[in-house]
C-alpha cells in the first residue's frame, strides 16, 4: 500500500454539499462542455434546424422591420387604424388577464381542494381551449353568442366578442400554472398557522396566496402574451371592423395581404418584443422561485 | 389545510363551473348539436365535398410530418438540455419557449420573409434548386412545426430531470454504450412523456390556422387545410359544412386531450 | 495490486474534491473509503468507475491503464446509494442487463440470473418490478446486477446509506459474508466509522480531498495517524494535555498513581451496560470517562464523588505510526 502526499485543500462548507447529497448531478462550471462526439453532432443538427425554423426567420422579421429606419417604424405604428388596433388588443388582453387571474385561481382551487361530482370532467374541459383549433373556437363561440344564439344575445362583430374569444383561448393558462403549485403546497404550514391562531381569511391571505403568487404571475404573463397574439378565434367572431374590433394580428395579416411587408414586419416586431419580454419575465420568476427552494 | 365555509365553497363552485360552462362546455356542445341536427347527413355530405376531403387529407399529412419532426427534435433537445453542459445552454432553453408566445401571424410572416421564392433570404436560391417552400407543403410543415415546437420538450424535460441519470450511469457501468443506454434505459423511462408531448403536438398541429394561412397562400383544393376550409365555408355562408368540418377537427383534438388525461394518472402510480 | 490510483486531482468549479490522491488497493480485499460528507470519497470511487473523469492523474485496474477508458469498458460493478434500479424492468431483467449487453446466450443469461438471485435471496421476486421491493431488497438486486457481469472490481457508493438502521446492520453482515464467498476486490464508500470497522479488511480515511491514513480497523483505532483520524474513528476527550478515548481513562477513588488528576463527578449517565461520567477536574477541565457498570458500582461512584483520573496504558496519542506490510507512513497533519 502506498499513499501520496497530501497537498493544499480548499475547504468551503457550501461546496461540500455538492459531492454528497445526491451522487447523480454535480454542479459544473458554466462555460465547460460535457458533450461527447455523438451528442455534439446531435446538438449541431438540432441547432441548425432550430435556426432555420425559428432564429433566422425571426431575425429576418426584425431586420425587415428595422430596414425602413425609425421614421418608417413610427409612421406605421402611429397610423390611426393601427394605433386603434394596438389599443384595443392591449386593453382587451389586460382585461382578460385580470379575469383569468381571479377565475383561473378559483378554478385551480376548486380542482385541488374541493371534491364534487364532475370534477374530473371539469379538469378535462379546462384543456379543451388548448386543443381546439382556434378557428373552431371562434365558430364554437358564435354558436352561443352569435346571430343564432339560443340565449338571445348577438355579440358577433362587437368588442365583447373579442373579449369572449380571448377569454376562451387563455382559460387554461392560470389554472394550469396554479394547480400544480397548489397541489404541492405544504398543508403543515397552514395547520401551523391555524394552531398559532390565524383565521381562515388570514391563512388564505398571508400563507396560501403568497405561495401561489409566482404561479399566478406566470399564468397571467402567458395568458397576456397569448391574448396579444391571438388571431384564429377572432377571424369569424369579431368581424375585423377597423377602429372597432380589429386586433393587431389581423392588422398584420391585412398588411401582408396588401403586400406591405415592411409595415407588417414593423407591427409584428412589436408583438415579438412583447412575447420575448414575457419569456424573460417568466424565466426570472421561475429562477426566483427555484432559488427560494 | 384551510376549510372554507359552506356558502363560500358553493359560491366558488358556482363561479368556476358557471364560467367554464358558459365559455367552453355549452358552446362546444352546440357545435355537436348543429352537426347532428339532421342526423348524419350533414357530416356525410361535407365529407363528400372533394375540397373538404382534400383539405382533411392535407391536414393529416402535414400534422404527421410536423409531429414526427417535433418528436425527434424535442427528444434530442431535451436530452441535451438536461444531461449535458455546453455554452449557451440557458439561452437555448429560454429560446425554445419563444414559439409558445409568438403570434401565429408573426410566425407566418417570419417564414415568408426567409423562404418566399421571390424576395426571401433563402427562397430564390432554394427555388432555383427546385425546392418551393412557401405556398407549398414544406412551408406549411415548417409553420406547423414552429407553433408546436416546445410541446414535446416541455413534457420530456421535467421527467428527465426527475428520474436523474442514476439509471443511465448504472447501465454504462454494466457495459452499455450510448445507443444501448438510450434505447434500453432512457427511452423506456420517458416513454409516457414523449407520448403526451406527441399527442399535444398532434392536437396543436391539426388545428394550426394563422401561420398556415399565410405560408400556404390558401389555394382552394391545393394548399387549403381543414382549418382554412372552415373559414372559407363559413364566409361563403355554407355554415353547415363549416360546422361539420369544425366538428371533425374538434373531435380529433378533444380525443387527443382525453387520451392524455386518461394516460396521465396511470403514470404517477408506477 | 488490483486498483492503482496515482496523483488524482478533481475540482468542481473552485471546489477541490480530490487533491493529488494516490492509493493502491490489493486484490481480493474488502476496502472501505471512510470520511466525512464532502471529503471526496464518493468522487474517488466514481473516478475509479469512470463515471467521472479526473482532471489529472491516472487509474489502473488489474494492470490495465483505465484513465481514458469509458465506464462501459472498465468491467467494474457499481452499486449506487439510491439503487439506480431500472424501474421498467423486472428484477430478473435488471440482473440480466449487463449479460444481455454482452450478448450472452439466452440459456447462459437465465442460468446466471438464477444463480445470482439465489445468492442474494431474491429468487421468489424474479418477476416483480423493483417498485414492489423494499429498499434492502432493491439494494441486494442492484448488487446481483453488478456481480452478474463478473466485474474485476466491485464498487459500492454508500450502499446502505438510504436504508434504516436495522436493515443496514443486516446488509452489512451479509455483505461481509458475501465477500468471503465471492472474493471479488471490493471497495465501498461510507461515512459511518462503525460500518467501516465492522466490514472492511482495510480502511482508507479520506478528508478534505486528501488521504489521512490507510490501515486495518485495529490500526486506525489504536494508532491513529493524527487528531482527525482519532476523532473520526471514535470518541475523544482531553485529560490534562493528552487526547485520549474516554474508556482508556483509569478511575480511582484514591490518589494512587503519580500524575493522577483530581476531579469531581458532575454527571452520571447510564447507557446500557456502560456508565458515562462527566468529571470536572481541579484544573477546570471537563473530561468524559466511560466505565462499565460493574466498575462504577465497585468504586461506589455517585454524582459528587471525588475521583483521580490517569490515562490507561493503551490508546495514548503518542508515537503512532507503525509500518504494516507495504504501508507507507503518512505525515501527520499539522
Amino acid at each position: 500500500m502506498s499513499l501520496g502526499p497530501g497537498g493544499a485543500v480548499l475547504d468551503e462548507p457550501g461546496a461540500q454539499q455538492v459531492t454528497e447529497t445526491r451522487p447523480a448531478r454535480k454542479r459544473r462550471s458554466g462555460s465547460r462542455t460535457t458533450l461527447g462526439q455523438g451528442s455534439a453532432l446531435g446538438l449541431g443538427i438540432a441547432l441548425t434546424w432550430f435556426s432555420l425554423l425559428v432564429l433566422i426567420p425571426l431575425t429576418a422579421l426584425v431586420v425587415t422591420a428595422a430596414g425602413g429606419g425609425w421614421a418608417a417604424y413610427l409612421e406605421t405604428l402611429s397610423n390611426d387604424q393601427t394605433f386603434a388596433a394596438i389599443r384595443l388588443t392591449v386593453t382587451q388582453a389586460a382585461v382578460v388577464t385580470a379575469v383569468n387571474v381571479v377565475v383561473g385561481t378559483i378554478i385551480a382551487w376548486i380542482l385541488v381542494r374541493d371534491s364534487f361530482w364532475g370534477k374530473r370532467a371539469l379538469d378535462v374541459v379546462i384543456d379543451v381551449p388548448f386543443a381546439l383549433p382556434t378557428i373552431v373556437a371562434g365558430l364554437v363561440l358564435l354558436s352561443l353568442y352569435g346571430p343564432q344564439s339560443p340565449i338571445g344575445v348577438n355579440w358577433a362583430n362587437s368588442e365583447t366578442a373579442v373579449l369572449l374569444a380571448l377569454a376562451f383561448v387563455t382559460l387554461p393558462f392560470v389554472v394550469r400554472t396554479v394547480q400544480p403549485v397548489l397541489e404541492e403546497l405544504d398543508h403543515d404550514v397552514e395547520e401551523a398557522a391555524a394552531s398559532l391562531g390565524a383565521s381562515r381569511a388570514t391563512i388564505l391571505r398571508r400563507i396560501v396566496l403568497p405561495s401561489l403568487a409566482p404561479a399566478i404571475a406566470a399564468g397571467a404573463a402567458l395568458s397576456f402574451a397569448r391574448a396579444i397574439s391571438e388571431y384564429g378565434s377572432l377571424v369569424l367572431l369579431s368581424g375585423n371592423l377597423p377602429f372597432r374590433t380589429e386586433v393587431v394580428s389581423v392588422r398584420v395579416l391585412s398588411f401582408i395581404e396588401g403586400g406591405n411587408t415592411a409595415a407588417a414586419a414593423s407591427l409584428a416586431s412589436v408583438m415579438l418584443a412583447i412575447a420575448l419580454l414575457v419569456i424573460v419575465a417568466l424565466d426570472l420568476v421561475q429562477r426566483r422561485v427555484a432559488s427560494r427552494g | 389545510m384551510v376549510e372554507l365555509s359552506t356558502p363560500v365553497k358553493w359560491l366558488l363552485r358556482a363561479v368556476a363551473l358557471g364560467y367554464v360552462f358558459m365559455l367552453v362546455a355549452w358552446p362546444v356542445a352546440l357545435i355537436v348539436q348543429q352537426t347532428f341536427a339532421d342526423g348524419l347527413t350533414t357530416l356525410s355530405d361535407t365529407l363528400a365535398d372533394p375540397y373538404v376531403a382534400n383539405a382533411l387529407r392535407l391536414t393529416a399529412v402535414i400534422a404527421f410530418w410536423a409531429v414526427v419532426i417535433n418528436v425527434v427534435f424535442g427528444v434530442t433537445i431535451s436530452i441535451l438540455l438536461v444531461r449535458f453542459e455546453f455554452p449557451g445552454k440557458r439561452l437555448l432553453s429560454a429560446l425554445i419557449d419563444v414559439p409558445l408566445s409568438v403570434s401565429p401571424v408573426v410566425v407566418g410572416l417570419a417564414l415568408l420573409l426567409v423562404y418566399n421564392g421571390r424576395t426571401g433570404w433563402f427562397g430564390p436560391t432554394l427555388e432555383s434548386l427546385g425546392y418551393q417552400v412557401i405556398f407549398n407543403g414544406p412551408g406549411m410543415i415548417m409553420a406547423t412545426c414552429f407553433v408546436a415546437l416546445p410541446l414535446v420538450i416541455r413534457e420530456v424535460v421535467p421527467v428527465l430531470t426527475e428520474i436523474g441519470d442514476d439509471q443511465e450511469q448504472a447501465a454504462r457501468s454494466l457495459g452499455a454504450n450510448a445507443r444501448q443506454t438510450f434505447l434500453r434505459i432512457t427511452l423506456p423511462s420517458i416513454k409516457w412523456a414523449v407520448v403526451y408531448g406527441l399527442v399535444l403536438s398532434l392536437a396543436r398541429s391539426l388545428g394550426e390556422f394563422g401561420a398556415v394561412k399565410i405560408v400556404s397562400g390558401n389555394f382552394t383544393g391545393l394548399t387549403q387545410t381543414a382549418t382554412l376550409v372552415v373559414e372559407q365555408k363559413y364566409q361563403n355562408f355554407e355554415q353547415e359544412a363549416a360546422y361539420a368540418t369544425s366538428f371533425i377537427l374538434a373531435a380529433a383534438s378533444v380525443l387527443c386531450i382525453v387520451v392524455v388525461s386518461l394516460l396521465r394518472p396511470k403514470e404517477s402510480h408506477s | 495490486m488490483s486498483i492503482e490510483v496515482r496523483g488524482v486531482t478533481k475540482t468542481f468549479g473552485d471546489f477541490v474534491a480530490l487533491d493529488n490522491v494516490s492509493v493502491s488497493l490489493p486484490r481480493g480485499q474488502l476496502t472501505a473509503l471512510l470520511g466525512p460528507s464532502g471529503g471526496g470519497k464518493s468522487t474517488l470511487l466514481r473516478i475509479i468507475a469512470g463515471l467521472d473523469t479526473a482532471d489529472s492523474g491516472s487509474i489502473e485496474i488489474e494492470g490495465v491503464d483505465a484513465t481514458r477508458l469509458p465506464a462501459q469498458k472498465r468491467n467494474v460493478g457499481f452499486v449506487f446509494q439510491h439503487y439506480a434500479v431500472f424501474k421498467h424492468l423486472t428484477v430478473a431483467r435488471n440482473v440480466a442487463f449487463g449479460l444481455e449487453i454482452r450478448k450472452r446466450s439466452k440459456r447462459e443469461v437465465a442460468e446466471r440470473v438464477d444463480e445470482l438471485l439465489s445468492l442474494v435471496h431474491l429468487s421468489q421476486f424474479a418477476h416483480r418490478l423493483p417498485a414492489q421491493l423494499s429498499g434492502g431488497q432493491r439494494q441486494r438486486m442492484a448488487l446481483a446486477r453488478a456481480l452478474a457481469v463478473e466485474p474485476s472490481v466491485l464498487l459500492l457508493d454508500e450502499p446502505f446509506g438510504a436504508l434504516d438502521a436495522k436493515v443496514r446492520k443486516e446488509l452489512r453482515d451479509w455483505l461481509r459474508r458475501l465477500h468471503d464467498e465471492v472474493h471479488v476486490t471490493t471497495v465501498f464508500v461510507t461515512h459511518d466509522q462503525e460500518e467501516a470497522m465492522e466490514v472492511a479488511d482495510e480502511i482508507v480515511v479520506i478528508n478534505d480531498g486528501r488521504i489521512e491514513q490507510v490501515g486495518t480497523p485495529d490500526q486506525l483505532y489504536d494508532e491513529p495517524a493524527n487528531d482527525f483520524v482519532m476523532g473520526f474513528l471514535g470518541e475523544v476527550t482531553t485529560l490534562g494535555t493528552v487526547k485520549i478515548r474516554p474508556h482508556d481513562i483509569a478511575v480511582s477513588p484514591t490518589p494512587g498513581l503519580a500524575g493522577a488528576i483530581r476531579g469531581t463527578v458532575d454527571r452520571m449517565l447510564r447507557v446500557g451496560f456502560e456508565v458515562r461520567l462527566n468529571v470536572h477536574t481541579d484544573q477546570g477541565q471537563d473530561v468524559t470517562v466511560r466505565v462499565t457498570r460493574a466498575q462504577a458500582r465497585s468504586l461506589g461512584l455517585v454524582e459528587g464523588s471525588e475521583v483521580w483520573l490517569t490515562p490507561a496504558p493503551v490508546g495514548l496519542h503518542a508515537v503512532l505510526v507503525s509500518s504494516m506490510a507495504g504501508a507507507t507512513p503518512v505525515p501527520p497533519t499539522p
